[in-house]
């Protein structure tokens, strides 16, 4: 804005003098600009890019660094004497990928009818440590960008089985959402 | 049997399609009384063992390419018998035990 009003002033017919002063305003404008994202950054730590999904009307995240991609479910080939976690085995164009049920992950212990159908849903592939893994998600939202310091504990009265799964909470869009750690959801 | 392919017997547990080296196998036998039932005798290669399926499908030639390793995330989760590979082509998936 500040830089918009210094062009209109430069551009009606001032003296060279005072165009010169203008321009060395303008400078140093945008350096207090540049300065003071950079302070406001260091204050609130590097952004972060999430991917925001969905199982039901319950909101979940991970960060986009791990997201590989996200895919339409294909036909799933089930595997016997898996864990119940595990869907079974996908062709990911031309890859194996092993399909994980995140919410079966997210209620260990308890008992839970696999998905009837993976028709309208999305797989989220996430990466991490030399996993790789998909999820099975009702609905993904959208990327997501906020400072690191809107990380917020996972809360104290959440089940520790369920907790070690999260990295903490974050406010996405006026909800709160979990912000999955991918090593604990690909590590049984 | 192509240069370099793996041919295997490829039978159904009722839940995956399992692929087993067909110059492993001894015999398959169906087990009397039960309808679909099949026993799947090794150890041509190996130690004797016995697999029991559903059914017995056919024998398919699978190329080095379509042979992938199994997921590490699918190895931690699955608890007896592991397969040693995963067969990948275009229209199925088959574990290799």
């Amino acid at each position: 804005m500040i830089g918009e009003v210094i062009g209109m002033v430069s551009t009606s017919g001032i003296s060279p003098l005072d165009e010169a002063r203008e321009e060395s305003l303008r400078e140093a404008s945008i350096e207090a600009e540049a300065s003071g994202r950079e302070k406001s950054q260091e204050e609130s730590g590097p952004a972060r890019s999430l991917l925001v999904f969905f199982l039901g009307a319950e909101g979940f995240a991970v960060d986009l660094a791990h997201a590989r991609k996200v895919l339409r479910p294909s036909r799933i080939a089930r595997v016997s004497g898996a864990s119940p976690e595990v869907l079974g085995l996908m062709n990911c164009q031309g890859e194996v990928l092993c399909v994980l049920d995140l919410r079966r992950i997210l209620s260990p212990g308890r008992e839970m009818a696999p998905p009837a159908a993976t028709e309208g849903k999305f797989i989220v592939v996430i990466q991490h440590g030399g996993k790789e893994a998909g999820f099975l998600v009702d609905a993904v939202r959208d990327v997501t960008e906020l400072p690191a310091s809107s990380v917020h504990p996972v809360l104290d009265s959440i089940d520790p089985s369920r907790a070690r799964l999260f990295e903490g909470t974050v406010e996405c869009g006026g909800q709160f959402v979990g912000l999955l750690s991918p090593s604990a959801c690909l590590n049984p | 049997m192509t240069t370099g392919s793996v041919d295997l017997l490829v039978v159904d547990d009722g839940a995956v399609l399992r692929g087993y080296d067909c110059r492993d196998v001894v015999r398959v036998e169906e087990v009397a009384g039960e309808p679909g039932g099949y026993l799947v005798r090794l150890g041509r290669l190996g130690s004797p063992r016995e697999v029991a399926c559903r059914e017995v499908l056919r024998s398919v030639a699978l190329s080095p390419r379509e042979i992938r390793p199994v997921p590490e995330v699918l190895r931690e989760r699955i608890t007896g018998e592991k397969p040693w590979a995963v067969g990948l082509t275009g229209r199925e998936i088959y574990l290799l035990y």
